[in-house]
């Protein structure tokens, strides 16, 4: 048995490309059979007939299906998702305004997923059955089943009567003057340009969004991530390294960690679509402003360009929070590494 | 002599589901400096719980309720938690039973010796640089026979083949040179060539290093090779105990001649001769090969040969057996001869009929039948014995009273009485579940039945039962039985024709006192020397093989 | 007769170690009666609310935002209607949704999941694909698209939410089938004469009712809390209907002085969800399953 990378690599990739085809044909025959016309809902009620024909000739909707679905896909592949019927503006323009601040948002709820989520799991499989086990369990299911809008609405709440001067809405405090370059993530934007007051009110902003949107992943991590340790306690090898006298320090922190940390990870992938889903809900809460927020407000308004951008680029996300998961799983595991070159 | 390890009146209770089971019951031995002492059981008597006990690595849910553990005249229960640990790979060491899920899949094998290393250095106030302790790690590997250390230590577990991980198990033992060595079924799970390489090892490294050793085992074969005083323990109790000769030659306790006369011999007056069938042949093999292969989206196909160009062929009423080590390529000629896999290139015929075009048909379905060898997995768990039986006498046609009643008769068939009708799996133990897995096999009529080492998961004292009624039914019945096995003694003894594989091919085949005589492939030699037997007789008649020969054909090779 | 001991054996029945789990877990004890009264207020609803006339589209001026007090327990909303009546009624309507969605997700998952795993081959690939990429898109957001185009109400809701929920069924099924498909005992009732049908419904399937069990226990948590999700967006179930999702939304604008409005339907929610989680929880841990 050979280790392989990049065989065991090459194969995600080629699986993952087939997802988003599969995808994109989906929401393009979802858009096509839908009630509505989109040339009708892009001019508005009171265009005459003739107009919304000539509409429907530019828009290519007179072509058959087979022929639309192939400029689709050969636009969307250059990165033309076709435009915002109620704007005007190509959407990919519009979606790449937001993106940032979506970006942002996920990216620190990722991170304190995995710092929260993680530990606290090994921390409660280690103390089993002890009251910091039963919290942290309790914890944990809080956070699985508590809605997002909950969760969110009781930080503003929170925020209102105890942290008057918290912001609990919006990125920033419009006052400052934010820089907009190079990444567009205020957060290390802030740093670059060396802005350490807008670092700190960006800072603020994020907080709470962040946590109402990591809520049900660290609940959901934790569980996961207490049960694999839990399992893998009882293996024999365990019980190897107890026989020579290894401290269970050691054995739990160096061994077991990094063996149960496996599962967590692959849900942690996985998890990233209903992420996706619950950011629609935190950024109509906290204003966030987003690509989400734009995508709620295309899907309300039936701006079907838009939601097939919407949905393509939220499956485009999954994808490629995955294949970062595959990476980190591919260094963990060798086992991943030797079976699949055999 | 000094006794370094003396165990008395120990009693031990696990807590299970609310109920206490008493697991070990006054258990009292004794491991005297320098000697070697066999702890002998079947499955369930409490004899790894005794090691794990004495090394205190019992689980959560066990309790010591009384007795004492003494090494070196200090009890070892009465410890502080840091002064027994510190006793742990360097006082006495235990050799791990099972070679692959002893070792953390994500580490590699020298993270696993290093860190051992380490801690039990640090225990002994000695310090070590990482260099040095590589160094010793090396060293220890060399003396295991592992001549690539490098490698080893690069290694993942699952780079390394079942009998190297069993050494690197062993040189994990011997880190730091301990006084008393535990070995908890070393080599069980491997094959036998690879399994008696092992043992080798192990007495000669306590020979030459003068280690105390305390072999946990269920098999008498090699209890007779390693101890010089024997325990036998059942149910939790020590039942008798005496020096190996004693305990082999004079046994005083009922369940020791049982387990002993449980044995199959491999040589000597008590062996069986199965008279060889006369019958025209019922199933004939003619050139097979079996090739596997793989295709992957993307990448290059992976070619396997499992069998090639086996041609044998087996009489009506014969019980031919199929013998090989791990991926010799038995299993797949019997499932070929079933149906169950297609064949590359030659001819299977049962019956004079091709394989091929019968296949799937009811006709060949009733005429052929498997007994699987995991009796755990070859019932449905949530299905009852009675309903299990239903599905082939429903197929065979039986329908109301008649069903009924074929089911009680198949029942007392296999020596069951009819209240298991409602039973299911989890309240049968391994043997009963067996026959009624036998019972399955035998609904629908069949000539054939093909055995898949359906003794293997069993005690030796069940296996004689369950070879007993295989025996009374093929008389009874007229059966044909194909038998697949790895266990050479009770092939001696059960089979009227064997063929031995290797890699894929037939390599000897004949009549069992033929082969087992005069084996003329050095294979089967290698195969019949590795055996472990219970008396000198048999260790004395068995044949010679020089050490490049044994090597040659270690399917598991050292390094 | 055999004679080997089974004495260990007898003591243990697999339904005792069940029955002793699920016992000494007192969560899972009490995610069973929060269930229990949840089912019971849904039910007896019409029984037992204090004002049966505020379900609909009643209005009260007189009263709007009271604050909770002896007569309207949980306090009234932006129109004057008891909120504690309408809590209870917005039961009724995530159950409905929870016994829609799941009475045809669970049955159409689960079918696909045993073929899939049993037969392999190309039923495999295909059915396994399709769960592949219905795990990449987000569920809230194709709820969202298709409870749209389909205007928003609760039979589409129920659409919307089974489209997507079964394939979770289908993996879990299908990963549990395909494991028991390989046991040897499936492969001797093939040798044995059983028909496929046999083998899946009376071989297969009984293996995996405690895994479909404990999932479709969780399921119903998830399937409330993603209704409250959607008719929170606007896009599920609509007024004037008494649904714990809208009401929060509508209570949102009125934030943060008449928090009740906000905290009655959002604590009922979690009530709900968490005590179908607990019993979920539960039930896991005494079959023992991997979920």
């Amino acid at each position: 048995m050979q280790e392989n990378y990049l065989y065991t690599f090459a194969k995600r990739i080629v699986g993952f490309v087939g997802v988003l085809f599969v995808l994109s044909l989906m929401i393009f025959i979802l858009a096509r059979v839908v009630p509505g016309d989109p040339a009708r809902i892009a001019l508005g009620p009171s265009a005459s007939q003739e107009q919304v024909d000539a509409m429907r000739g530019q828009m290519g909707l007179d072509r058959p299906l087979v022929e639309q679905y192939f400029t689709y896909v050969t636009n969307a592949l250059q990165g033309d998702l076709g435009r915002s019927l109620i704007s005007g503006r190509a959407v990919t323009t519009e979606i790449a305004a937001l993106l940032p601040a979506t970006l942002e948002l996920v990216l620190v709820t990722v991170i304190m997923m995995a710092v929260i989520a993680i530990p606290l799991g090994v921390i409660t499989a280690r103390y089993r059955n002890s009251w910091i086990d039963n919290a942290g369990r309790f914890f944990s299911i809080v956070g699985v089943t508590m809605p997002s809008f909950l969760f969110a609405i009781l930080l503003q709440l929170f925020a209102a009567y105890f942290l008057t001067d918290w912001p609990i809405i919006g990125r920033i405090d419009h006052t400052l003057a934010a820089p907009k370059s190079p990444t567009g993530l205020l957060l290390v934007d802030s740093l670059v340009h060396g802005r350490f007051d807008v670092f700190v009110d960006a800072f603020k902003h994020i907080l709470f969004p962040a946590l109402a949107l990591a809520m049900s992943g660290i609940g959901q991590i934790t569980r996961i991530t207490r049960s694999a340790m839990i399992e893998n306690q009882r293996r024999d090898h365990v019980l190897t390294l107890q026989s020579f006298g290894v401290p269970d320090r050691v054995i739990t922190f160096r061994y077991l960690l990094k063996l149960s940390s496996i599962a967590p990870l692959t849900i942690m992938g996985l998890e990233f679509a209903s992420l996706i889903g619950n950011a629609f809900v935190v950024e109509l809460v906290f204003s966030w402003g987003g690509f989400a927020s734009y995508g709620l407000n295309a899907i309300l308004q039936k701006d079907l360009n838009a939601v097939m951008g919407v949905v393509l680029l939220s499956g485009l996300f999954f994808i490629v929070a995955n294949i970062i998961v595959d990476v980190i799983l591919l260094m963990l595991d060798p086992r991943l590494r030797l079976k699949e070159a055999r | 002599m000094t006794q370094l390890l003396h165990v008395t009146g120990l009693n031990v209770a696990f807590n299970t589901y609310g109920r206490r089971h008493h697991v070990l019951k006054d258990v009292t031995l004794s491991v005297p400096q320098g000697g070697r002492v066999a702890l002998i059981g079947e499955t369930g008597s409490g004899k790894s719980v005794t090691s794990k006990a004495i090394l205190g690595t019992l689980p959560g849910n066990a309790r010591i309720e009384g007795g004492e553990i003494l090494f070196r005249g200090d009890n070892v229960l009465d410890m502080p938690r840091g002064r027994r640990d510190a006793l742990k790979g360097t006082a006495f060491s235990i050799i791990m039973q099972d070679p692959l899920s002893s070792f953390n899949p994500v580490f590699k094998i020298g993270r696993h010796l290093n860190d051992v290393m380490y801690y039990a250095d640090r225990r002994l106030g000695r310090q070590s640089s990482a260099a040095e302790r590589g160094q010793r790690i090396f060293d220890v590997l060399r003396k295991v026979q592992l001549d690539d250390p490098k490698r080893i230590v690069a290694a993942y577990p699952a780079q390394l083949s079942g009998g190297m991980r069993q050494r690197v198990l062993i040189a994990l033992s011997l880190l730091h040179q301990p006084d008393l060595l535990i070995a908890d079924e070393p080599g069980t799970a491997l094959d036998v060539t690879t399994q008696d390489e092992i043992m080798k090892l192990i007495n000669r490294l306590v020979a030459d290093n003068g280690l105390s050793l305390l072999m946990i085992t269920h098999n008498l074969g090699v209890v007779r090779q390693m101890a010089d005083d024997v325990y036998v323990m059942r149910h939790g109790e020590i039942v008798e105990n005496g020096s190996l000769a004693e305990i082999f030659t004079n046994p005083r306790q009922p369940y020791t001649r049982q387990l002993i006369d449980a044995i199959p011999p491999l040589y000597g007056a008590k062996v069986e001769d199965q008279k060889p069938a006369e019958a025209d042949p019922i199933i004939e093999m003619g050139g097979v090969t079996k090739v596997f292969e793989q295709r992957p989206l993307i990448g290059k196909a992976t070619r396997h040969v499992a069998v090639s160009d086996v041609t044998l062929s087996v009489r009506r009423g014969e019980v031919f057996g199929l013998a090989g080590e791990s991926g010799s390529g038995k299993t797949t000629v019997a499932r070929m001869i079933m149906g169950l896999a297609s064949v590359t290139s030659g001819s299977v015929t049962v019956d004079g009929k091709a394989v091929e075009d019968e296949r799937g048909s009811d006709a060949f379905r009733r005429k052929i039948q498997i007994v699987y060898q995991n009796p755990g997995t070859s019932l449905n768990p949530k299905r009852t014995v009675g309903q299990t039986l239903r599905v082939p006498l429903v197929f065979a046609g039986l329908r109301g009273k008649a069903l009924d009643d074929r089911i009680v008769e198949l029942l007392r068939l296999v020596d069951l009485s009819a209240s298991y009708v409602g039973k299911y799996p989890h309240e049968l133990s391994g043997g009963q579940k067996q026959r009624v897995a036998i019972a399955r096999a035998l609904a629908v009529d069949p000539e054939i039945i093909v055995l898949d080492e359906p003794t293997s998961a069993l005690d030796v004292s069940v296996q004689k039962n369950v070879i007993a009624l295989l025996t009374r039914l093929r008389e009874e019945l007229g059966l044909t039985y194909l038998f697949i096995s790895h266990d050479l003694s009770l092939m001696r003894n059960f089979c009227s024709r064997i063929a031995i594989m290797l890699r894929g091919e037939i390599v000897e085949a004949g009549e069992p006192r033929d082969v087992f005589d005069n084996p003329q492939h050095p294979y089967t030699r290698a195969l019949i020397a590795a055996v472990p037997v219970i008396s000198d007789e048999e260790e004395a008649r068995k044949p010679r093989v020089s050490d490049e020969e044994r090597r040659r054909y270690l399917v598991d090779t050292a390094a | 007769m055999a004679t080997e001991a089974t004495h260990e054996l007898e003591a243990l029945t697999p339904r005792y170690m069940a029955w002793y789990r699920f016992t000494r877990n007192p969560t899972a004890i009490v995610g069973a009666l929060m269930v229990i009264s949840v089912v019971l207020v849904a039910v007896l609803a019409p029984l037992i609310v204090p004002f049966p006339e505020h379900t609909g589209a009643a209005v009260n001026f007189r009263v709007r935002h009271s604050a909770p007090d002896l007569t309207y327990w949980l306090g009234t909303d932006k129109v004057g209607r008891d909120i504690l009546t309408r809590v209870i009624y917005g039961f009724r309507v995530s159950l409905l949704l929870v016994v829609g969605v799941l009475a045809v997700a669970v049955p159409l998952g689960a079918a696909l999941g045993l073929a899939a795993g049993y037969f392999g081959g190309w039923t495999e690939r295909i059915i396994t694909g399709l769960t592949n990429v219905m795990l990449a898109i987000p569920p809230l957001v194709m709820a969202l698209a298709v409870g749209n185009v389909l205007e928003p109400n609760l039979v589409n809701a129920m659409i919307a939410i089974t489209l997507l929920w079964w394939t979770w069924h289908a993996r879990l099924v299908y990963r549990v089938s395909k494991s028991i498909a390989a046991e040897d005992f499936v492969e001797a009732a093939r040798l044995a004469g059983a028909s496929h049908w046999h083998v899946l419904t009376r071989e297969i399937l009984p293996n995996c009712i405690s895994v479909i069990s404990v999932k479709t226990t969780l399921d119903a948590a998830f399937v409330i809390l993603f209704g409250a999700t959607l008719s929170f967006l606007g896009l599920g179930v609509k007024p004037p209907t008494p649904d714990l999702g809208s009401m929060v939304a509508d209570g949102r604008q009125f934030l943060p002085e008449m928090w009740w409005g906000v905290l009655a339907p959002g604590f009922a929610i979690f009530y709900a969800t968490l005590g179908f989680n607990l019993l979920g929880d539960g039930l896991r841990d005494m079959f023992d399953v991997e979920v």
